[in-house]
């Protein structure tokens, strides 16, 4: 999450360190209710200072996904599919993830690339649930109508 | 004609539940006679089936890209270390 919050690995490692430093002094402060989202929420408030004091910045920058290699020591070697995916369809799935408005970007990445429940993606971006499920669904159906018609174009999605 | 008619009104109600019945997100599941519907649908459905196709298609290309985001060993150490700074400063 740090990593795609600010595409710079040094970058995301000061922000880990930041994020926990805060969430330590705010310990006293936490229900013990939904961890992963509380954290993901100073993590999203301290990039936001960071960035206040260095340069704008956005949550879910694509760039780093879209230019991302998968990890060397892979357990096993990746399927057929899995193959089309990384090599032919990444940089049109990656077009039309960047054409999205970031707002929409941002919930499909949290939710659909980070893995993140709506409910952590609420956290994170500072909107309720509901609005997480509506952004993620335009975002999702913008992106694959356009997937659609390349994977048709292709012949590999019938 | 009735029978067109009620498919696509089934086909629009079964497009705006099918992320929620893909997704199983504690926050908005569907109920069980939802799930029931939307599935005997899907079964003779044959658009609907493709969206949903297509949903999962996009999701696990999607969902790739986070395998390769990898996160450098020694930065996980830093990390550590520094976890482990804070407990020992706090420490008595």
């Amino acid at each position: 999450m740090a990593l795609t919050t600010t595409s710079n690995q040094a970058d995301a490692e000061d922000l880990v360190q930041e994020t926990l430093l805060r969430a330590y002094r705010a310990m006293d402060r936490f229900d013990g209710r939904h961890p992963r989202a509380w954290l993901l929420t100073i993590l999203r408030n301290t990039n936001a200072n960071l960035h206040r004091r260095q340069r704008p910045g956005t949550i879910g920058d694509w760039e780093l996904i879209r230019t991302a290699r998968p990890a060397f020591g892979r357990a096993e070697l990746p399927s057929a599919e899995d193959s089309f995916m990384d090599h032919e369809m990444h940089a049109d799935l990656a077009a039309a993830v960047l054409a999205l408005d970031p707002r929409f970007r941002a919930a499909l990445i949290l939710v659909d690339v980070h893995d993140l429940s709506y409910a952590e993606a609420a956290a994170v971006m500072g909107v309720p649930v509901g609005t997480v499920m509506s952004r993620l669904s335009r975002a999702r159906d913008r992106v694959r109508k356009r997937f659609r018609s390349i994977a048709h174009n292709r012949g590999d999605l019938s | 004609m009735t029978g067109t008619l009620r498919q696509m009104l089934t086909c629009h109600w079964s497009a705006r539940r099918i992320q929620r019945y893909l997704d199983a997100d504690p926050a908005a599941r569907l109920t069980p006679g939802e799930i029931s519907r939307l599935e005997e649908h899907l079964a003779t459905c044959e658009r609907c089936t493709q969206v949903a196709a297509e949903h999962r298609a996009l999701h696990r290309a999607l969902s790739l890209w986070s395998g390769g985001t990898t996160v450098d060993p020694r930065s996980v150490d830093r990390v550590r270390d520094f976890l482990s700074t804070m407990n020992d400063e706090d420490s008595p």
